[in-house]
């Protein structure tokens, strides 16, 4: 039982860190929001500082790094709100490694570790809201591979992905296939998302798919799960953030001749807002630890960090624009997008409710950390 | 980082289990897995139990007697204690005061007060809070006026948890006026059975007194029965609130409490009522949430670097899950916790044993009874040990600098 980060880790830590206050300015990411919410050269720094490789094994050129490291690197990140969607290589570098035929993998984990490829999770359906277990896209066998047909919504930077990791029927069950963006059959819509970040509707017609596992369901929980881990960690570093970018703000605003730091009804809520912090990163820690615990015993895990993180993200966000009175809800000044950021990472992968099904499901007997 | 405990640790733990498991008595487990009313008698068997193996002061180093365990493992004992379902150890003595005589008193002091506090043989309370104290404990009046070779102790005491048992008491009293309000206080150990001494119950909401008020009227207490120096208390009292960290979150109760909470829901009919479930599914994160946040402590504890400050987090998150699983508790029995029925809280009482015959009441195991008095006597926790308020302005402070 131990919470200190390794020496690589706080290097870790301290590289992205160094990155997101001096590359990743407030007024770059406008910008980039304007350009519509991806960047791709922003995406290659994040690959030059060795987070697209993370998660990769080292034996397809990546770094072989654990779910802590990725917990670091994304907290660094979300301090910075940055847009562009990391979370996503490392969970294709996850599905890929631990269910793609050997093919597949070589031919997409390199890539994926340098940056050259950014391969993202396409499931999310009109009428499954936060199930993965309901599918309708369809896929069928044709000459020696698949094709698959099918629309699927809200894919992270849909139209600017390389390829999709895309769930279909087949043969009676949920299936998972890689289909490249270039393929025949795929059309994409990109749109920007309330954050500010990207994303795209995409419609497959025949499109021809690599499948990579007949276990779609087992995989897409896994590929929820490490993705939920990563939100966590990420909501985490943006909770913080805007707590620091809160607690600076009432020291300097006045109001009745003194720092509003000064009212004691102030500075409850901002008390409530640090216990929640602490609340969520506790948690965040639990997800991530549990990431390689047995499929039911991790996939309940981060169901309970997840409603933890939920109430935390809600809490600290509104509390954050309260605090600022006006400020707080323009679009010019900071803490609205860090507000907009955390409402759309309560709202992914499955929203609080969403989550608290899942472990009020699972109760047992006994609960704990090791029970 | 790494969540499970060492091989060694894991030992450890299924060794105290194995202890605790087969000393216990059944007839008191049984009564702290339902919430029964436990007598002086059941406190002090326990007690005595653990102090004949050395662990009743297992927060003691080795060269008091004690077992010198690393904080983990105080941990893993003080876990599996409440997982069995024994009775909390009266924190007064083993906890609060032997460490603060450890640490300032003499060797003479050291000699006559240790051993009894370690074997569970000796009684004793706090006398901190006064009447109109509250979390400013700073301000205690109750007067020690130095007279030859004994102080005259005038005052009074209140809050004074189980005090109706106490056979010697802690106390912060004044013994100067001068300077600031925490320069002229004293600690003082004062023998209750001494002329004087007046105990008084204070009958609570739930109608059990598990308080009291103390009355101190020209007591007469020797000067070797003072703590290190004279108007140095404040310091020691500090020092003892030290102690209290991890313990104040009492995050091993309320995993048995939630426990207790779904063996409830089920046999009240609400564990399949999605309304209610979820809400012990909220509680449920609650609780592992704080477990998280003490084992951070723990290992921030253990490391000695990276010292985490969220001491004043713990006491507001512990009381309130304790709050919330008394208050689901009440819910979850719904009408049949309305019933005051005081000799329903002994063991042995024929609603308890699950009869349902006239004048019992259904559920068995889970007896109604002390439901309602759960809740009611669980208000008491965002109080105590400085109000939730006074902690949230400790909190802000530390994040404001």
């Amino acid at each position: 039982m131990d919470f200190n980060f390794s020496e690589d880790q706080q290097q870790l830590r301290d590289a992205v860190r160094r990155w997101v206050s001096k590359a990743y300015t407030f007024e770059r990411r406008r910008a980039d929001v304007a350009a519509g919410g991806f960047s791709r050269s922003t995406y290659t720094e994040l690959a030059e500082l060795g987070l697209t490789a993370l998660a990769v094994p080292e034996a397809h050129g990546g770094l072989g790094q654990g779910p802590v490291d990725v917990m670091v690197a994304l907290e660094e990140l979300g301090r910075g709100i940055v847009l562009e969607p990391l979370a996503q290589a490392v969970v294709a570098s996850a599905v890929l490694s631990q269910y793609a035929p050997p093919a597949a993998q070589a031919l997409w984990l390199p890539r994926i570790a340098s940056g050259e490829a950014l391969v993202v999770l396409a499931h999310q359906e009109r009428k499954a809201r936060y199930r993965l277990d309901v599918c309708s896209a369809k896929a069928q066998a044709s000459g020696d591979g698949h094709v698959l047909t099918g629309l699927k919504s809200l894919v992270p930077a849909g139209d600017q992905a390389d390829a999709f990791l895309v769930p279909a029927q087949l043969d009676g069950q949920i299936a998972l296939f890689l289909v490249e963006r270039g393929a025949g059959g795929v059309r994409t819509m990109g749109y920007g998302t309330q954050d500010g970040s990207r994303a795209a509707e995409l419609e497959f017609t025949d499109s021809p798919a690599t499948l990579l596992t007949q276990h779609g369901l087992t995989a897409l929980t896994l590929a929820q799960d490490i993705a939920n881990a990563a939100l966590c960690a990420e909501a985490v570093g943006v909770m913080e953030q805007t707590l620091h970018i809160t607690v600076d703000y009432m020291n300097q605003r006045k109001q009745f001749g003194v720092a509003i730091a000064s009212f004691q009804a102030l500075r409850h809520r901002v008390a409530d807002m640090k216990m929640q912090l602490e609340l969520a990163r506790s948690m965040s820690y639990y997800a991530s630890l549990k990431i390689t615990a047995p499929a039911a015993e991790r996939h309940l895990a981060i169901a309970r960090a997840r409603v933890q993180l939920g109430q935390s993200m809600r809490f600290i966000g509104q509390q954050a624009v309260q605090l600022h009175g006006g400020i707080g809800v323009t679009d010019e000044y900071i803490v609205s997008h860090y507000f907009k950021r955390l409402t759309q990472l309560e709202m992914s992968f499955g929203d609080t409710l969403h989550h608290l099904g899942e472990v009020s499901a699972g109760m047992q007997e006994t609960a704990g950390v090791f029970a | 980082m790494d969540l499970a405990f060492t091989p060694e640790e894991q030992a450890f733990r299924e060794e105290t289990r194995a202890w605790i498991r087969s000393h216990l008595p059944e007839d008191i487990a049984h009564k702290v897995r339902n919430a029964l009313r436990l007598s002086r008698d059941d406190l002090q068997r326990w007690a005595k139990i653990l102090g004949s193996r050395g662990w009743l002061g297992h927060g003691w180093p080795k060269q008091f007697g004690g077992p010198g365990w690393t904080a983990v493992q105080k941990h893993l004992f003080e876990e599996e204690c409440a997982l069995a379902c024994a009775p909390r150890v009266i924190p007064f003595g083993p906890v609060m005061v032997a460490p603060v005589i450890m640490a300032f008193g003499t060797p003479e002091q050291q000699q006559r007060f240790l051993p009894g506090i370690a074997s569970g043989e000796v009684w004793w309370s706090q006398g901190y809070s006064e009447p109109g104290s509250g979390s400013d404990l700073a301000s205690v009046k109750t007067r020690a006026e130095r007279e030859g070779d004994h102080y005259v102790v005038n005052g009074q005491k209140t809050w004074t948890t189980l005090g109706q048992y106490g056979e010697w008491i802690f106390c912060l009293v004044r013994t100067s006026t001068e300077g600031k309000p925490q320069t002229g206080i004293s600690f003082l150990l004062i023998d209750m059975k001494s002329p004087g001494v007046t105990v008084r119950p204070i009958k609570l909401l739930d109608g059990e007194a598990e308080v009291n008020e103390v009355f101190f009227d020209n007591v007469k207490v020797p000067v070797e029965n003072l703590i290190g120096e004279e108007n140095k208390g404040w310091t020691y009292a500090k020092h003892l609130l030290s102690h209290e960290r991890t313990n104040i979150a009492d995050v091993n109760r309320s995993k048995r409490e939630l426990e207790r909470l779904k063996r409830i829901a089920k046999a009240e009919g609400v564990w399949d009522d999605q309304r209610f479930r979820d809400q012990i599914a909220l509680l449920e994160v609650d609780v592992i949430a704080l477990e998280m946040m003490v084992l951070r402590v723990l290992s921030a504890e253990t490391s000695g670097k990276n010292p985490l400050d969220i001491a004043g987090l713990l006491k507001i998150k512990g009381s309130e899950i304790q709050q919330r699983y008394g208050e689901l508790m009440m819910l979850a029995a719904g009408p049949f916790s309305l019933p005051f029925i005081e000799e329903a809280m002994e063991a042995g009482w024929q609603g308890d044993q699950g009869a349902n015959a006239l004048g019992g009441f259904p559920g068995g195991e889970v007896a109604n009874a002390p439901l309602a008095s759960t809740y009611f006597n669980m208000r008491k926790t965002t109080i105590y040990g400085g109000s939730n308020e006074v902690q949230r302005n400790i909190v802000a402070q530390t994040v404001f600098g």
